[in-house]
């Protein structure tokens, strides 16, 4: 919900405007907090949204669905005090106000003196776009489909409203050239020779499986094709649907299958609620839409001949051992195997790299794309960032990550350029 | 301290252009309308430096006076006017003028105007005789300063014939000591800080403009008595048992300058630079449509800092661009022409309207109306107050105890 006017003002004024704010440094594109926030009190709302889209690209889209929860807001030295900050929403209030009332002219770029092929338009690849054309580097962003990248493909309507990104793409879309192409790793090469650096923001979209028998059946669904069928409203969901997951993906996921239609939804998950790292408004929205949470169950087999009958389901108990992630290890109850009946399951237990660019790099052991500190990949001069390169992660996160490796690029360009001048050594 | 992070976003690359909102004022070019008011932040030559870098068009160096002026501060000097939790609403100070005298402020004229030509760099000053008067006069301007600030009205006691009361207090002193000054000063610009607590400011501005001096500042902190801590009875600031009257600045003064610089500017033709209670740039506007050339701040950045002036100077450019304006200078005395004495009011028949839809049913208007107004609000079905037009006289109590943005508006009616 965007604020009034006058409640923007009166949760301005609880801001202290801390020295060297904590908040600016949670947020990883460290918006400059305080100073958008001294404005949205002083009235000038126009000057905030300035202030966060000088370090934020997609602004909107942050203002709607960024977890502050886990960045800006865990930092407010307010909280101390009694309560955070709703450093979100003041935000969102300020970047919807300018956009109603049209843009502020941005001063013009430098001119351009290279030229930089970003392949994959999500947050990461427009957060780096944007950034590069700033630095006078003229940027074509190659995309399968329309830029927007998972926000515009896959995360749902009900959370963020087309107009919401439609207005930071409109916004962007002066900072570069679009070409709507699938880049194959043959195009890759010769976009390495027609282009002085290249940014590789091709993101996961693949969805893990869960190796479990029954996984071919009729009504078994991986979770992005789903989403992204509901948001082109293609999707039809049956009377009952069971999801296997634990994220805030699954939660997005089990909202959906309620707002289809589905009359029963339950997301099963092998942990408790306390190990369930998901962000509240998500949890909250899945509660409301009236969506059952099976906690402490892992899935064994899904039922079924042609279609799907049911999953076939087992209780865990939480071992002393924790994992990676400092959780408990689940372990399964044996002889506690129950049925959930349902005619669809949709598995969300994370992704992979689509695209089979990612063959062309050196990967990490987990997959993804790997770089140096300088956003370097195994291929010289092509840089990568986002979610393909640091796996699920956030919207601003690859935001910044982009915009980092817009400044790495450029740094790379200008030594190259002093290399290769004649008599350098 | 790493000074650039508590200001602009470091490495951050600027996106949108930077409004010139430059203007001439006193034959001076001011980058901006927004300077640093004569006070502690002026008082050291690194704070007056990272204020320049912050963006500040210019600063008035903290009073100083000749050597062998005594200036025997007591601490703690500072008080809150807290106004129902918001703190600083009203600041309180003791302080007196700066304990750096001539020698250190004219090095540190020459030293500001060395690294920052184009920033306005004024120096206040404040005597007893004339020749001390003129003494300091003559090596500010050698060092090259670009505006003499008089300080006729520091409210904690006074260098001058009568102390315990401010020479702007006398219409004849304020006259022959500001002559002085312009005598001594020539060509550089001499503005004399005045202060609101006179029967008529007018005449004072008057003896200013006879004077020869160029501008008036106007106009500085109000004598106050802080509070007083109701257990102990030692009033506010505490200093062992003992306390004294401050000078009040900050937002709570703000209407008291307004009107000090309206009545000054209605009637006499002479600039002024205002000062006390200015913290937004919105309130810059405010002064200058009432007659100011241009703004101080004191206690704003004694709050939050010099990185304030982002916000001045970007709100400023953005209600230029609203309102069409081409430059500050449009903004100029805009609100004059609306101002009169009472007499020449208008009276027209008005009343309060209640929009009904955003009424939340506090009540609160009603409450007002009947225990101070007029008791002409009844209490209506779902809480939805009711005015009654026979018994409202118009007065528009209601409307400024009503918690809802323009939900009680006072509308005209036929008469
Ligand atoms: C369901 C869901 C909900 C989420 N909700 C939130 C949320 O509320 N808040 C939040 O902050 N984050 C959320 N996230 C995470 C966030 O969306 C991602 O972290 C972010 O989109 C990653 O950005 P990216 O640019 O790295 O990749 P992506 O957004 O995946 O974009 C990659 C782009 O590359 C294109 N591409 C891929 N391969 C090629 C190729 N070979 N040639 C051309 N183009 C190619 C794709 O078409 C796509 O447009 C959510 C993620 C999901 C899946
Ligand atoms: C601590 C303190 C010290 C001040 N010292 C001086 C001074 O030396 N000379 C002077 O002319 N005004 C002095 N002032 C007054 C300020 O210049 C300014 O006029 C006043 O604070 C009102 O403006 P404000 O509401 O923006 O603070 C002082 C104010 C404060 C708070
Ligand atoms: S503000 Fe600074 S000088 Fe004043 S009491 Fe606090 S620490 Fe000391």
């Amino acid at each position: 919900m965007e604020m009034t006017q006058q409640q923007a003002n009166a949760e301005a004024q609880r801001c202290l405007y801390c020295s060297d704010a904590p908040c600016r440094d949670a947020c990883p594109a460290h918006i400059d907090i305080p100073t958008y926030i001294a404005m949205i009190r002083s009235g000038n709302v126009r000057g905030a949204a300035e202030v966060v889209k000088t370090s934020n690209a997609l602004a909107n889209v942050c203002g709607k669905i960024c977890p502050e929860e886990v960045f800006c807001q865990t930092a407010c030295t307010r909280m101390k005090l009694d309560a955070p900050i709703l450093i979100r929403e003041l935000h969102y209030f300020a970047t919807r106000s300018e956009a109603r009332s049209g843009f502020s002219a941005r001063r013009t770029p430098p001119p351009a003196t290279h030229t930089a092929a970003v392949i994959g338009g999500g947050p990461a690849g427009l957060g780096c776009a944007f950034e590069l054309s700033k630095l006078g580097i003229s940027v074509t962003l190659f995309d399968a489909k329309e830029p927007g990248g998972v926000p515009r493909a896959t995360i749902p309507s009900f959370r963020l409203t087309e107009s919401e990104l439609g207005d930071d793409l409109r916004f962007l879309a002066d900072a570069y050239t679009v070409r709507r192409e699938t880049v194959t790793p043959a195009r890759l090469s010769s976009l390495r020779k027609e282009f002085d650096a290249v940014y590789v923001s091709i993101g996961l979209g693949l969805d893990r499986t869960l190796g479990l028998k029954g996984e071919h059946l009729q009504g078994v669904l991986p979770v992005l094709p789903f989403l992204e069928s509901a948001k082109r409203g293609t999707a039809a969901v049956p009377d009952r649907v069971v999801i296997v997951g634990g994220g805030n993906v699954s939660l997005d996921a089990a909202s959906t299958a309620k707002r289809l239609g589905a009359a029963s939804v339950t997301l099963i998950y092998r942990r408790g609620e306390r190990e369930m790292k998901v962000w509240k408004s998500e949890l909250e929205e899945a509660r409301r839409q009236g969506v059952e949470i099976r906690f402490m169950t892992v899935p064994v087999e899904i039922a079924g001949t042609e279609s799907v009958v049911g999953l076939l389901c087992r209780h865990t108990k939480l071992s002393a051992e924790k994992d990676a992630s400092g959780r408990p290890i689940p372990v399964d109850v044996k002889g506690s195997e129950f049925m959930i009946r349902a005619e669809c399951v949709i598995i969300a237990v994370g992704q992979v790299i689509g695209s089979d660019l990612a063959r062309e790099f050196k990967l990490t052991k987990k997959g993804y794309i790997a770089v140096n500190g300088e956003f370097q990949t195994s291929v010289r001069g092509v840089f990568a960032g986002g979610d393909a390169v640091a796996g699920e992660g956030t919207i601003v996160q690859s935001v910044a990550h982009g915009k980092l490796a817009a400044r790495a690029m450029q740094r790379f360009l200008h030594d190259t350029r002093r290399a290769s001048r004649p008599g350098h050594v | 301290m790493d000074e650039t992070k508590s200001n602009t976003t470091p490495g951050e690359l600027p996106l949108y252009p930077q409004r010139d909102l430059s203007y001439e004022f006193l034959g001076l070019r001011f980058e901006n309308p927004f300077i640093l008011a004569a006070a502690p932040s002026t008082d050291n030559l690194e704070m007056v430096r990272r204020a320049f870098r912050a963006g500040w068009a210019g600063a008035i160096l903290k009073t100083t006076s000749v050597e062998g002026t005594r200036v025997d501060l007591a601490y703690p000097m500072m008080t809150t006017f807290t106004h129902e939790g918001k703190r600083l609403f009203g600041m309180g100070n003791i302080d007196l003028i700066s304990e750096h005298h001539i020698d250190k402020v004219e090095a540190n004229v020459r030293q500001l105007k060395k690294e920052f030509p184009g920033k306005i760099v004024g120096a206040s000053i404040m005597a007893g005789k004339k020749e001390d008067w003129q003494s300091l006069v003559v090596r500010l301007t050698k060092a090259g300063v670009d505006l003499i600030e008089c300080s006729f009205s520091c409210p904690q006691g006074n260098i001058g014939e009568n102390p315990g009361k401010m020479l702007a207090q006398s219409i004849s002193a304020t006259e022959t000591t500001a002559r002085w000054v312009k005598e001594a000063a020539g060509r550089v610009p001499v503005s004399i800080k005045i202060t609101p607590h006179v029967t008529d400011i007018v005449d004072v501005a008057n003896a200013v403009k006879r004077s020869g001096a160029d501008a008036l500042t106007a106009s500085n902190s109000i004598q106050a008595l802080m509070g007083v801590d109701i257990r102990s009875f030692v009033p506010y600031p505490q200093l062992q048992g003992r306390s004294s009257y401050s000078g009040l600045t900050g937002p709570a003064i703000k209407p008291i300058t307004l009107r000090t610089i309206a009545e000054i500017a209605r009637h006499v033709e002479i600039p002024i630079l205002g000062t006390g209670g200015a913290s937004t740039w919105s309130d810059a506007v405010e002064f200058m449509a009432v007659g100011a050339g241009v703004v101080q701040y004191c206690t704003a950045v004694m709050h939050r800092g010099f990185r304030i002036i982002d916000d001045l100077t970007s709100g400023m450019a953005h209600y230029l661009d609203e309102m069409h304006f081409g430059s500050v200078t449009d903004i100029h005395r805009k609100a004059l022409p609306h101002l009169a004495d009472h007499d020449a009011l208008p009276r027209h028949t008005v009343r309060s309207t209640i929009h009904e839809p955003l009424c939340i049913g506090c009540e609160a208007c009603y409450l007002a109306c009947f225990d101070g107004a007029h008791m002409a609000i009844d209490r209506g079905p779902g809480r939805v107050p009711k005015v009654d037009w026979n018994r409202c006289v118009g007065c528009g109590l209601c409307q400024h105890v009503c918690p809802v943005d323009g939900c009680i508006e006072m509308t005209l009616h036929e008469n």
